[in-house]
């Protein structure tokens, strides 16, 4: 029984009075938007204690709505009454663009959860799963459901509600994690043949992408496991991406068995509450919507070691980008192309390297250049493309992972393949990536420029300092990037040490270097 | 990782006994976890790297420009 009194809501959050912790739900107007533990995520406040707004509903606060606490387990509400928030009259409306309702989920994201979702809205989920289900066992995969999809299909033979993606898993033959990567890889590249698209979280998982009847996109995670040699007298180990280290026999998941999910069959584990103790604990039956993973310190750092990695910053990227791809760069050039220029005229053949939205690689496209613009986030230049593609430019976009040693040599190989001298474009990434990444961007350049040509940089300089979520741009010192450059073969011809020219006037901006660096074969 | 008062305290007490092992230990510890994962993160390394030569060495051994491009074009989508 929940032992909770006192219960009220204003700007700042949920204040109440609580001896012991529950899990509860926030309703507006009768929808959950919000769950939480009473002590784990609140802070004491005078007598009182507070579960602060999180962040991502806070720009919703403003009007009035019903708002109700309700004990998620027992159904007891708490507290239940009309609240203003903020200054507006209207009813406040957690809904995306579209108008779609949003919920928070188990990890504080707004999503589409489950519960805002009507069955014909589910249905493509569910002929996704068998989809990607069927793609899998003609790789020779026999997947199954995972996490929450499995906890729901087996706790009650439905989605959960603040559920908002579907999980698959499937436990690879492979013993040693360089052959479960590949056979990961492989999968994919399988899944992708069939024509979903696809998307790698790490070296032992990726997502495929489905769309549904309204026209949103749902990701569909497939989560690669395995079982580890046994380590002297210990018992084997399950490994399951990206949560899960725990004692576990393979019988217990082969041959599977089937469960219920929205009425449909799927493949499940032999023994799923076998698995769903590993996943969830002993506590797995008991529903919880704010459920917070505790994944042991060496299950992290081993899933880490192994497999992680390869997206580094990337959503953190895709983020910013995603507020402002539709949105066209500065029509005019960079003080980078102008020293392109100055040195070269326009190159025939431009790479832009980390182009961002694209404004580079426009300018030298509209300028009467072949470009290609590479960049960890392509979507970043969507306005460019689209008006590349309206002016019938010569403008590329492919998308590269400098963490990736497939994605940069891949790339790497096609440009080393198209003849002829180029220039090497990149503003902003010395100070974009972090060193291991620099280190493939110059073997990148190294290949890219086997005809000739040169490498023309633009970075922020001075102190190191920390990325902001806003800013996500370090400097890095110019000796370090020479220094890298020397070490990888290059000759700096040219150096410049200035600073950022504001737009405003006035005070000079952050300091600035820019390099032009080639290779003397 | 974190440490209580009472571990803090503990800590120090037993370290100058021992002359700083407690704090040799932790820093050779702390060495040794970084070493371990240098070592693990060869493993996503060495796969990419077979991937790649599994996928696309042959192509580009053929030296057909039309048929690297087509294998890099078909390696890249799946990336």
């Amino acid at each position: 029984m929940t032992s909770v009194d006192g219960v009220h809501a204003d700007d700042r959050g949920v204040w109440f009075h609580a001896s012991a912790d529950d899990v509860v739900d926030v309703r507006f107007d009768g929808r959950r938007v919000w769950s939480f533990w009473l002590l784990r995520d609140s802070e004491q406040h005078g007598a009182e204690r507070l579960a602060a707004w999180p962040a991502p509903l806070r720009r919703f606060l403003d009007g009035r709505t019903r708002l109700s606490v309700v004990a998620h387990v027992s159904g007891v509400t708490l507290y239940d009454a009309e609240v203003a928030l903020g200054t507006a009259e209207d009813r406040i409306a957690v809904v995306n663009d579209e108008g779609r309702p949003l919920g928070l989920d188990k990890s504080n994201r707004l999503s589409q959860t489950f519960d805002t979702r009507s069955p014909e809205q589910v249905a493509p989920l569910l002929d996704a799963i068998s989809g990607v289900l069927a793609a899998l066992d003609e790789a020779g995969t026999q997947a199954f459901l995972a996490y929450g999809t499995l906890l729901g299909a087996v706790r009650g033979g439905a989605l959960i509600g603040h559920d908002s993606d579907a999980d698959l898993g499937y436990l690879s033959p492979h013993t040693h994690p360089v052959d479960v990567i590949r056979e990961s890889f492989a999968l994919q590249r399988r899944v992708a043949e069939l024509g979903f698209d696809t998307y790698r979280y790490s070296g032992f998982a990726f997502r495929v992408d489905v769309a549904e009847a309204d026209g949103s996109k749902r990701g569909l995670d497939v989560f690669g496991g395995f079982i580890a040699d046994p380590v002297g007298d210990k018992p084997a180990m399950l490994y399951l991406m990206g949560e899960i280290g725990a004692p576990f026999r393979r019988e217990w998941v082969y041959p599977l068995t089937t469960a219920t999910l929205e009425g449909r069959t799927f493949p499940v584990p032999a023994d799923p509450e076998r698995l769903l103790v590993a996943t969830y604990g002993p506590g797995w039956r008991v529903p919880d919507p704010a459920y917070h993973f505790e994944t042991a310190r060496p299950t992290v750092r081993r899933l880490n070691g192994w497999f992680r990695g390869i997206r580094v910053l990337r959503s953190e990227w895709e983020r910013k980008h995603s507020r402002t791809r539709r949105t066209l760069p500065q029509r005019t050039g960079t003080p980078l192309t102008a020293l392109v220029v100055e040195r070269e005229g326009v190159p025939s053949q431009v790479v832009d390297l980390g182009a961002g939205r694209g404004r580079d690689a426009l300018w030298f496209a509209r300028n009467g250049a072949h470009v290609t613009a590479l960049d960890f986030v392509p979507s970043a230049s969507t306005a460019a493309q689209e008006a590349a593609r309206d002016e019938d430019l010569d403008l590329t976009v492919r998308e590269l992972n400098l963490l990736s040693l497939r994605s940069w040599l891949a790339e790497g190989t096609r440009l080393a393949h198209t003849p002829g001298p180029r220039t090497v474009v990149a503003r902003h990434l010395v100070d974009a990536l972090t060193a291991p990444a620099r280190d493939n961007a110059w073997r990148l350049c190294d290949m890219a420029l086997r005809d000739g040509g040169r490498l023309y940089l633009e970075f922020r300089t001075g102190a190191p300092a920390p990325r902001a979520e806003g800013d996500l741009l370090a400097p890095v010192a110019v000796e370090t990037v020479t220094a890298e450059l020397a070490a990888h073969g290059a000759v700096i011809v040219h150096r410049e040490d200035t600073h950022e020219t504001r737009a405003s006037g006035g005070e000079p901006g952050r300091p600035v270097s820019r390099l032009v660096a080639e290779w003397r074969r | 990782m974190k440490e209580n008062l009472r571990q803090r305290v503990t800590r120090r007490v037993v370290n100058a006994a021992g002359g700083g092992i407690v704090d040799d230990l932790l820093t050779r510890i702390e060495q040794l976890e970084d070493e371990v994962q240098e070592n693990r993160n060869l493993n996503l390394k060495l796969a990419e790297l077979i991937d790649v030569v599994q996928e696309l060495l042959v192509p580009v051994a053929s030296q057909d420009r039309e048929r690297i491009e087509a294998a890099v074009a078909k390696f890249e989508r799946s990336l």
